[in-house]
């Protein structure tokens, strides 16, 4: 900033460009009009003729200097003119530099850096005391500021990175302030998002001086995903500006990351000032099981970026099976109870097996059917990673080629076993609480689902790690067993409701959910157990750890060596400082903590607010811009008037 | 009638320079001579020579009467056809005839083969036209017509001889006057040119004409550029094929000086004309040849 009396300069470099006005002025001045030649015979009759009018040789210096005038205004208006403009200064006295660091900081963290230090250098300039506050919720936690010669500060301020977490204020701001002077200026670069505890911190600084605020010149925006059936990406803006497209990124078939789709925002809504838009995720499941990430386009945010985990996936089911048998009688077979269960979440396809399997399911329901034993395409489509769901049921149990059938997890025992009907002593068998590292870790099952009859394994000593659900009794229910990249898993009991109310209950439906999630999916590089919200139900592993963090501005690393896992209940409160956003794996599940979330502006009441990127004063750029274009205008036609001039005097001879 | 440049010679190679250029002149002239004698043909028509004769008995082709044979006439004049019908014997006589001849120039100056528009003649093309015309009028009149430096002879060959003289005096030195020689007693001359330079070589040369009793004609072909002067801005003005050159920052603010220029010019050429008997006219190349052509036959008829 560069004051020259009352007028003060944003670029003052650019007035620089201000010595080439008199050179200008030379060679506009100095290029004589063209001289056509013709060949004329009567030029002897000309010779010794003197002009009696002669045109001026030069440009008119009326014409030279709007030009000039014209080209001054358009360097000066560059330079960025101010009247009589407000210097960034901090009042004298110790300074507290509180700098908003979470991800919500990250667009505009070079200039909040910029800011920051230019603040400490002021101080450090007027040798007052100096501290420093960098707001990501990992120092000044607990402990007094130490307020300290200011250029102590500015190596710590230069090394300080927006974090993959909200901005985060002290608990206690008079636990902070205990030890500061008693009066002192504050200095706050926030990021312009209200976040706990802001208000609270704002009041105490306040109280003891003038607080000086510079919001972020950048908009924040963010990205977050809301699960459900259907899930959606709602994307937040502090911005009413039309929203950026959101960009989805994936391995290309050849396996190198790129933009796989860009998702066009609707007209968002405006509430609050934060201009909020739903986008369905609407891509081919092809497409969209191959996104890693969602990230908003043009901002680098950890807010602004979705990993994506298995809830984006959606599996192509295909339900094998005759659907003859059982015309007329819906609610008996067993096919009913799966198409309702998976129509909703997966892409369903139906039909013989010898038809479903060229589709390239990621997971087929086999409902009590005894399959011959020789099943090549089957076998190979497991091993090339597909899950093939089977029921028991009524036909299985009386097969007597059960021994044959290759595609199942345990040996069965043919018959079956009947419980609780009149012929048998025990009653109707609950579930068995789940194993905490399977697959349905986290589902509680309901006391009203009972189990009547199921088919019985032999006794193998492979039988207990193979089995993933079990009876009250201890008897096998689901039985898993992994063939190749592929996996099989066995209902022992039927898919419709003759056998037991497992079908009838929402257990079904979450089981049934958590293996085609977990389904690896066909010639895929991962196996991706299923994954759902942590620390929501008990009975789960202890502790996640990181496979990959976001860092401030979105960009993915691995995770740093000494990150501790992290204690499941912490993870349901989203990132925090030592829980950075990222994806976590806990056994076989794998669960993407996103940083995004709700946003509101903040408020600053009784604070001054500092524009950012301009000083303040009265702006005379943009008058001396158009003085300028309006100057080149009638320069324009003041041009067109002189050339038309000289053309009107005659017709110009050939 | 363009693209009649001398060939470039080379100076080392003066044999087959000549020759090249003489061929080249050939074979412009060839091409050129076709055109030329049609179009003066077709311009000569228009124009009817009227009776010529001197109304009295002299040399000539022409019947003028029977006369009685007088002592002193010889055998040979007697007309016996005539005479058998009578008793005297008559003698045929035949009206006199003027044997006047006229020489055609037209002037060499570089000049001559400019043209202010690529659609008019040059001034040296409408030159020539006229000249070849109004010698095809004489020679129909029965005069003796030639160009400078050639014998004057009548005949419809003679019109043949002087198209290939005028083509290939394209060539020749570039004069603006017939060469003094050609100043023979009882002669009338024809000289065309556009007599833009220095006024007094004509006028002294028509005054010594005038001293030999040769009359004629001197007309100004110009090309309406010449004649208008529509130049404006600034302008290099160049002569043609010379080193002159004028320079002017406004050459619209030049005519009118430019036009009191030629005006003086075409006055003083006048007063020489004048002087020596002679008429002076002058001819606009935008305009149609036939009216210069009348003007110089009733010069020379007058």
């Amino acid at each position: 900033m560069l004051t020259l009396g009352p007028l003060g300069f944003a670029a003052p470099w650019v007035l620089a460009a201000l010595i080439a006005l008199p050179v200008l002025w030379l060679l506009l001045r100095a290029v004589p009009p063209a001289m056509r030649e013709v060949t004329f015979p009567g030029t002897v009759l000309l010779v010794g003729l003197a002009d009696p009018a002669p045109i001026a040789r030069r440009t008119p210096w009326w014409l030279l200097a709007l030009r000039l005038v014209a080209i001054a205004a358009l360097v000066v208006g560059l330079a960025g003119p101010a009247w009589r403009p407000v210097a960034d200064e901090t009042p004298p006295g110790p300074l507290l530099v509180v700098v908003d660091a979470g991800w919500s900081a990250a667009p505009g963290w070079e200039a909040a850096r910029a800011r920051a230090l230019a603040a400490l250098d002021q101080a450090a300039a007027g040798a007052h005391p100096a501290a420093l506050l960098i707001a990501d919720g990992r120092t000044g936690q607990g402990a007094a500021l130490p307020f300290q010669p200011a250029a102590r500060h500015a190596a710590r301020l230069r090394g300080a990175e927006p974090q993959p977490w909200a901005t985060r204020y002290p608990a206690d701001p008079a636990t902070v302030l205990d030890g500061a002077p008693d009066r002192f200026a504050t200095l706050w670069i926030s990021d312009g998002v209200e976040h706990p505890g802001g208000p609270g911190l704002l009041a105490a600084l306040a109280a003891r001086g003038p607080v000086t605020v510079v919001p972020q010149a950048a908009p924040v925006r963010s990205l977050e995903l809301q699960p459900g059936r259907e899930p959606v990406l709602v994307l937040r803006s502090t911005a009413p500006a039309p929203l950026p497209a959101i960009q989805a990124i994936g391995p290309d078939p050849q396996g190198t990351p790129r933009t796989l789709a860009r998702l066009t925002p609707p007209d968002p809504a405006v509430t609050n000032g934060i201009a909020e838009a739903t986008l369905p995720i609407d891509l081919p499941s092809e497409l969209r099981n191959r996104v890693t990430r969602f990230a908003v386009e043009g901002d680098a945010s950890a807010g602004a970026v979705v990993l994506a985990d298995d809830r984006i996936r959606r599996r192509k089911v295909a339900i094998a099976g005759d659907t003859r048998s059982t015309e007329g009688q819906a609610l008996l077979s067993p096919l009913h109870y799966l198409r309702q269960a998976l129509a909703p979440r997966a892409d369903l396809v139906e039909g013989t097996l010898a038809e479903v399997l060229p589709a390239a399911p990621d997971v087929i329901v086999i409902a009590d059917q005894p399959l011959d034993p020789d099943q090549p395409a089957l076998s190979e489509w497991i091993d090339r990673g597909g899950v093939l769901i089977r029921f028991a049921g009524p036909r299985m149990a009386a097969s007597d080629m059960l021994d044959l059938d290759p595609l199942l997890p345990v040996r069965l025992r043919p018959g079956g076993r009947d419980i609780g009907g009149a012929l048998s002593w025990g009653d109707p068998r609950e579930i068995a609480p789940f194993a905490a590292d399977g697959p349905f870790a986290g589902l509680a099952p309901p006391a009203d689902v009972t189990v009547r009859a199921q088919l019985m394994a032999e006794p193998d000593p492979d039988l207990a790690a193979r089995t993933i659900a079990r009876l009250s009794d201890g008897t096998p229910l689901v039985t898993r067993d992994a063939i190749g990249r592929g996996q099989l898993v066995l209902f022992h009991t039927a898919a419709n409701a003759e056998w037991s109310s497992l079908p009838l209950s929402g257990l079904f439906l979450a089981m049934l959910e958590r293996l085609i999630q977990g389904a690896p999916g066909l010639d895929a590089a991962t196996g991706a157990p299923a994954p759902d919200v942590p620390g929501a139900q008990a009975g789960e592993q202890p502790f996640w750890s990181a496979e990959t963090v976001l860092d401030g501005f979105g960009r993915a690393a691995p995770p740093a060596d000494d990150l501790p896992p992290v204690a499941a209940a912490d993870m349901g409160a989203g990132p925090a400082p030592g829980v950075p956003a990222g994806v976590y794996v806990a056994g076989e599940q794998r669960f993407a903590l996103n940083a995004g979330g709700p946003l509101a502006p903040a408020a600053w009441p009784g604070a001054v607010v500092e524009q950012p990127g301009r000083p303040r004063g009265t702006e005379l750029r943009g008058w001396l811009l158009a003085v300028a274009a309006a100057l080149l205008a009638a320069d324009a036609v003041a041009s067109a008037m002189i050339a038309g001039g000289r053309r009107g005097r005659g017709v110009v001879a050939a | 009638m363009k693209g009649t440049r001398p060939v470039p010679t080379r100076p080392g190679d003066p044999a087959a320079g000549a020759s090249a250029r003489l061929r080249a002149q050939a074979e412009a002239a060839a091409a050129a001579l076709p055109a030329l004698m049609l179009s003066a043909e077709r311009l000569a028509a228009a124009l009817q020579p009227g009776a010529h004769g001197l109304r009295r008995a002299g040399q000539g082709e022409d019947f003028w009467q029977y006369r009685a044979a007088a002592p002193g006439d010889s055998m040979r004049q007697i007309d016996w056809r005539r005479s058998a019908r009578s008793d005297a014997t008559f003698v045929r006589e035949r009206e006199l005839h003027t044997a006047q001849s006229a020489i055609l120039w037209v002037a060499g100056t570089p000049g001559m083969d400019w043209t202010g528009d690529p659609s008019r003649p040059t001034k040296r093309a409408r030159a020539e036209l006229l000249a070849l015309a109004l010698a095809l009028v004489l020679l129909r009149g029965g005069e003796k017509v030639g160009t400078s430096g050639a014998v004057p002879q009548a005949g419809r060959a003679q019109a043949d001889r002087i198209a290939h003289d005028l083509l290939d005096r394209r060539a020749g030195e570039a004069l603006e006057l017939p060469p003094a020689a050609d100043l023979r007693p009882l002669r009338r001359m024809v000289l065309i040119g556009d007599f833009l330079t220095d006024p007094a070589p004509v006028a002294a040369y028509l005054s010594a004409a005038a001293a030999q009793g040769i009359g004629g004609a001197v007309l100004q072909v110009l090309d309406p550029v010449e004649e208008g002067f529509p130049f404006s801005g600034a302008v290099r003005f160049r002569g043609v094929g010379g080193a002159l050159r004028h320079d002017t920052r406004n050459a619209g603010a030049l005519r009118e000086l430019y036009l009191a220029r030629l005006d003086a010019q075409r006055q003083a050429l006048d007063r020489a004309a004048t002087a020596a008997g002679w008429r002076f006219g002058t001819h606009d190349t935008g305009l149609p040849p036939g009216q210069a052509l009348m003007w110089l036959h009733g010069v020379l008829a007058g």
